[in-house]
């Protein structure tokens, strides 16, 4: 059965974004499937709604005799993140943010200062310049690629970007010999993660060999970071504080005498030039990566990994050829050529080709599994908690310094993420995350359970110490028994089976099958011996609420249908 | 072969699914019942009660600095390749018996227990494995060990496919399982799921606390949800199987763990080091092999042996990331078979490491080596006949790769799986490999 006009609604804000809610699909009917997905992919037109930066970026910890950002920085930076998914009033930017984390994917493991996974984030959305120490955060800076610019500029701009230095150990990089600089990490991950693929994916023939990978380390010598190394404790740059913030610099030489960029000449995929002492000739390895074809193929190497990942992430996984050749020719013909928002147009736009056929099908409609990030921030986005904070609170203690605070919400919600399978910003390797039946294993399953469990009543969190049984500490979840009897008050629902029936709209936007309508039903109303039909079943009562629909919505959440966007 | 899984010997059964209000315990036992009266015969069941425990070293462990020149041409040339920030001097090496080609060598200094183990010969040291066209990518490289094929890509891996060889019939959710968060890709199979077992404290399914009445509801309806009705596409299928997978998996662990320590057998267990990340993974194994629940096959890893920098720290080359891992390795799996031992498990365990590729043979000029092909493999367990296999990876220039300098492998890593298939597991290795290698005579 093709979806109808509210189907496609649905789906492209699940997609697009993070959550449907009904009154969101009600508006994306009132305005059209095509207008929904234009204002999705112009957000720049929608002013943005996010926190104040987390504080203590610029603060001089070392002043304060304190060697690095708080404890827990990055849990609270990652808190700030997360409420700019909840609450976004551009849900396809932040998304992509998503996306570029899924394919660049950076540890804070690698990145010694967390406060620089934090610039990260910014830069992926757009709003970092790490040519511009002094101006961190350019939101009117116009010339940031990201996140839906020109790829060959991304990938420049990611290769300058200081976190990445650092993970990848390219600010180590320096000239060795003729065939390789000191560090080919970021040079092979560059080719294999980041643009092409050891593989072309539709042709299934090498992209390039070990040669190009050595080369590429050579021509990426001196691609550094300023300080070089805050562990052996460089002195202050002047005008910034103690070590921070750290921003990209091309460094062809090192102290007085020593030489550390290679000046070529490089022979990358069969392109051979110099470079000029200056990172503007390292630069041409990017245009010779995005516009690389191999012998007898159509589209580029480049325009098919981008085609075939976009289309993973929004789409359904492994997309066929057609589909794939279709975004990748966009990209390489499309005006401007690279241009990642000429790609999401071609899956998102109605009628605008194979792409967007394919993401309007009934195959791709409810078969994308959620990632744990899409789990945690669509239930937020759909059950919206009140008084609900994953953000961080400012405390200032005696001895007159600023500490954070997390809430318990935030601890356990990234507790729980790493028990997914996702904690953001810790992807397992440096490929980052598998999506699809990746997410799904039993581990993983039963930790989606107990957050919603959590979520909507009373987390249970186990505590073990060396050798002891774990110790069990409850602690409240995200709603009060009053936000859900308002729920389902102002959406007419009181009985089992209009309760049941209102919140398969909210959580999964389509019917349930009979089957499962008639387990939810038979739930609500079995006593609690177990007798079928004997629950007193009353939403002025607290304990309906409290047991049966809290019981209800952990239910709904561990559904299979619940694991489908 | 004509493999027949648990949904479809259910239904074969006459076995309907289960009713809102059957309670889980009765579900299951009438799905066990209906496994032991239906297919029994069917089974081919594994003879024997063998484990077998993986430990993945993740990131491509540096072999050269694990099994170590100590003399002749081989030490000269690994002077050359080494230089002293990450070069082993010969008086810290753990001396180990000469390679086949007379190659003195020797474990790095942070392997005692190891060493221990190793003059019990209780360790088989496996020279320069590796296949074939070494891919020098972690996440190809990996997947070829998963899958045991070094050209094709398969969706299945060779330990998931050793179960559904052996165990076609199995109803047994923890068979076996992956000690970690994520699924190793080895374990993906056609028909038997397996389990990943992040910790087991929290690998439980939780009802309201509060509301202890009503958690039998709960579960029913959990149950009823994932319950087969129409025919879905099989992505819902997969993933109602791998919830149904996931109850009755925590179930039988929960039952199960506790006679690691309620006397079952002699206390105190061995202490495991916790700021061991290997050494928490192995206890976890360890408490599960307690439950004597069947489980056949453990995977257990530990990350961090992609080297790049620091793996030395700068003119110490004692110390830094890589003899910090090897240590936790070392510790680990010694403090796992004492354990083995007080449950009277020692002579039924057989352990093997892996990474996915080692790493070049000069290092990097940041402390570091990139990635590189073949390294030693280790067979560890009472029943191992302990020594050196094969000989160490030549180190002459002309004998490495020319585009990589990395060392070439004698022997294929396919040769100590269908070893392991035939003399441990008791499964015919062409079966799960493809074709027969030649085995190597560590069992």
């Amino acid at each position: 059965m093709p979806l109808d006009e509210r189907d496609k609604v649905a789906h492209l804000l699940r997609r697009a974004g993070f959550a449907a809610r009904p009154e969101e699909i009600e508006a994306g009917v009132a305005r059209g499937l095509e207008a929904t997905a234009h204002s999705l992919l112009n957000f720049e037109t929608t002013p943005d709604n996010l926190d104040p930066e987390p504080p203590g970026l610029n603060q001089n910890y070392q002043q304060n005799n304190q060697a690095g950002p708080p404890r827990g920085f990055e849990n609270f930076a990652l808190g700030w993140w997360m409420n700019a998914m909840i609450k976004t009033t551009r849900p396809l930017q932040e998304k992509m943010v998503l996306f570029w984390h899924h394919l660049f994917a950076t540890s804070t493991l690698g990145v010694i200062d967390p406060r620089q996974m934090y610039l990260q984030n910014q830069l992926f959305r757009g709003y970092f310049n790490p040519l511009l120490p002094s101006q961190r955060r350019t939101p009117e800076d116009t010339t940031s690629p990201f996140p839906v610019g020109n790829f060959r500029n991304i990938l420049m701009w990611l290769s300058r970007d200081p976190a990445m230095g650092y993970w990848l150990d390219n600010y180590q990089n320096r000239r060795k010999d003729n065939e390789v600089g000191t560090n080919e990490n970021y040079a092979r991950e560059l080719l294999e993660l980041f643009s092409m693929g050891v593989e072309d994916v539709v042709a299934h023939v090498p992209n390039y060999t070990e040669t190009d990978v050595r080369q590429l380390s050579r021509v990426l010598t001196g691609w550094s970071v300023l300080p070089v190394d805050v562990r052996n404790n460089y002195p202050p740059v002047e005008g910034q504080p103690n070590n921070f913030p750290r921003w990209f610099a091309f460094q062809p030489t090192y102290g007085r005498l020593q030489i550390t960029h290679d000046f070529g000449p490089y022979t990358v995929l069969g392109v051979t030039f110099s470079s000029t002492g200056a990172d503007t000739q390292g630069r041409r390895m990017f245009d010779i990566i995005v516009n690389h074809k191999n012998p007898g193929q159509q589209q580029s190497a480049c325009g098919r990994f981008l085609g075939y990942r976009l289309f993973q992430f929004f789409g359904y996984d492994d997309p066929e050829p057609e589909v794939i050749n279709a975004l990748a020719d966009v990209f390489d013909k499309g005006t401007p050529q690279f241009t990642i928002k000429n790609m999401l147009r071609a899956i998102f736009i109605p009628g605008s080709g194979i792409a967007s056929e394919a993401f309007y099908s009934e195959k791709a409609f409810r078969a994308h599994i959620k990632s744990p990030t899409e789990y945690i921030i669509g239930t937020y986005r759909l059950l919206k908690p009140t008084g609900y904070t994953l953000n961080y609170e400012l405390v200032t203690s005696n001895d007159g310094l600023t500490r954070l605070n997390s809430p318990v919400s935030l601890n356990l919600t990234l507790t729980f993420a790493n028990q997914m399978g996702q904690l953001l910003w810790r992807p397992f390797d440096v490929s980052g995350w598998k999506e699809g039946l990746n997410w799904i294993n039993t581990t993983f399953d039963l930790a989606r359970f107990n957050w919603a469990k959590g979520f909507v009543s009373e987390f249970s969190v186990f505590q073990q110490s060396r050798n002891e049984p774990p110790v069990e500490q409850r602690v409240p979840g995200e709603l009060t028994t009053e936000a859900v009897r308002t729920l389902l008050v102002a959406n007419n629902a009181q009985t089992p089976e209009r309760v049941v029936d209102f919140l398969a709209r909210l959580l999964y936007q389509v019917p349930l099958s009979n089957a499962a309508r008639t387990a939810l039903i038979n739930y609500l109303r079995a006593g609690t011996d177990g007798t079928p039909g004997t629950f007193p079943f009353n939403i002025n009562n607290n304990v309906t609420i409290d047991n049966k629909v809290r019981g209800l919505l952990h239910l709904m959440m561990t559904s299979p249908e619940y694991q489908f966007s | 072969m004509n493999k027949t899984t648990r949904r479809e010997f259910i239904k074969k059964s006459g076995f309907t699914m289960l009713t809102v209000g059957l309670s889980q315990q009765a579900f299951f036992r009438s799905m066990n019942m209906a496994a032991s009266g239906a297919l029994t015969q069917a089974a081919a069941l594994s003879a024997n009660d063998r484990i077998f425990v993986v430990v993945q070293l993740e990131g491509g462990n540096d072999g050269l600095n694990t099994v170590v020149p100590r003399g002749g041409s081989l030490r000269s040339l690994y002077e050359q390749y080494r230089k002293p920030t990450l070069r082993i001097p010969v008086a810290d090496l753990l001396p180990i018996n000469n390679d086949a080609a007379n190659n003195q060598l020797g474990f790095h200094p942070q392997w005692t227990h190891i060493k221990s183990l190793y003059d019990q010969r209780k360790v088989g040291v496996i020279q320069s494995v590796g296949y074939p066209n070494p891919n020098y990518s972690h996440f190809r490289s990996m997947d070829i060990w998963h899958t045991a094929n070094p050209v094709g890509y398969d969706t299945t891996g060779w330990l998931g496919d050793t179960l559904d060889l052996a165990e076609p019939s199995n109803t047994n959710p923890l068979i076996a399982a992956a000690i970690g968060g994520s699924l190793p890709l080895s374990f993906v199979a056609r028909e038997t799921t397996v389990p990943a077992i992040g910790n087991i404290a929290t690998y439980r399914f939780q009802t309201d606390t509060r509301y202890p009445a009503d958690a039998q509801n709960r579960i029913n309806a959990f149950i009823a949800l994932n319950q087969e009705g129409a025919p879905l596409r099989v992505l819902v299928e997969q993933i109602r199987r791998t919830n149904l997978d996931a109850f009755a998996s925590q179930e039988t662990l929960q039952a199960g763990r506790a006679r690691y320590d309620d006397g079952t057998y002699p206390q105190p267990p061995p202490t495991y080091n916790q700021a061991n990340p290997l050494a928490r993974a192995m206890q976890q194994a360890a408490q599960i092999i307690a439950g004597n629940l069947g489980t056949k096959i453990l995977h257990v890893m530990l990350g961090g042996f992609d080297t790049h920098e620091g793996q030395a720290t700068a003119n110490k080359p004692l110390e830094g990331f890589h003899a910090l891992l090897l240590g936790w390795v070392s510790e680990a799996i010694h403090t796992f078979l004492q354990d083995m031992k007080r449950m009277g498990k020692d002579d039924k365990v057989l352990l093997m490491t892996w990474s996915e590729f080692g790493r070049k043979a000069p290092e990097n000029g940041n402390y570091g080596t990139d990635h590189g092909a073949a390294a030693p493999l280790f067979v560890i367990g009472n029943s191992v006949k302990g020594g050196v296999f094969g000989e160490h990876p030549s180190l002459r220039k002309s004998d490495l790769y020319p585009d990589t300098d990395a060392m070439k492998h004698t022997i294929d890593f396919r040769q100590v799986y269908a070893t392991i298939l035939e003399k441990w597991l008791a499964v015919d290795s062409a079966e799960v490999l493809g074709r027969r290698f030649e085995l190597i005579p560590f069992l």
